[in-house]
């Protein structure tokens, strides 16, 4: 208890944990990309393919963000134990919304996989909740 | 009521920046009724998943408006910390200690 003669901690804390996960977050954000790859294919206006890039790198982006607020703060122990690919998915997503995946190329296909790598960590998710 | 008693504690975090810094020592008063206004120390809810939250600063901006006998917390620093539009407002058990000042804060 609170003393004269020993400092107790309190806390100022700057993280909020509102425990408010979803991957529907980055599902979003990755179905963003895929129609911006598709938006892109059919228009030839300079200006607008500008526009797309940089737009898709940002939802790329925030696919990568809200997987990795997922992983490290939604995922606990005990999740890894019991799924053991979990690393490797959240790491595969990751990459296929990086500068080799959505961020940097206009590949639909890769678009497609990233939404099925974001499913399978939704199964997992859905499995967790269910615990 | 119980007798007034003074206690020293530690800031950790930034949300009450501004005012407070990481790494204050500040004394408190227990036993004393809010002051809406000030600082104090509270005990915040458990988290979504039950854990608990540890002792907290946080400043009494005043009576809960739809629940008068409960108190309104709230960070100084807008962009962080957990707060009453996060938690909703706190009973009067809750509020542990007002604080009274800074005792201690490291140089730089």
């Amino acid at each position: 208890m609170l003393s004269l003669f020993r400092i107790t901690d309190v806390a100022a804390h700057c993280d909020l944990p509102c425990g408010v996960y979803d991957p529907a977050q980055a599902r979003i954000e990755a179905e963003s990309v895929k129609a911006i790859i598709a938006k892109v294919a059919d228009n030839d206006d300079p200006d607008f393919r500008v526009r797309a890039t940089i737009i898709k790198e940002q939802r790329s982006e925030l696919v990568k963000h809200h997987l990795w607020v997922l992983w490290t703060d939604y995922f606990k122990p005990p999740h890894f134990e019991k799924f053991p690919q979990l690393h490797t998915l959240v790491n595969e997503a990751t990459k296929l919304a990086g500068a080799s995946g959505t961020k940097g190329e206009f590949d639909a296909a890769k678009a497609d996989e990233l939404l099925a790598k974001i499913d399978e960590i939704d199964a997992i998710f859905k499995e967790t909740k269910k615990a | 009521m119980r007798l007034p008693l003074p206690a020293l504690v530690r800031v950790r975090g930034r949300s009450m920046l501004p005012t407070y810094r990481d790494g204050d020592v500040l004394l408190v008063v227990r036993g004393v009724p809010p002051r809406p206004g000030r600082a104090h120390v509270v005990r915040l809810p458990p988290d979504a998943s039950g854990r608990p939250r540890p002792l907290s600063v946080k400043r009494v901006t005043g009576p809960d408006p739809d629940a008068p006998e409960r108190w309104w917390v709230d960070s100084d620093n807008a962009a962080e910390g957990v707060t009453s539009f996060d938690v909703g407002s706190l009973s009067g058990d809750d509020i542990v200690a007002v604080v009274a000042g800074l005792v201690w804060r490291t140089l730089g």
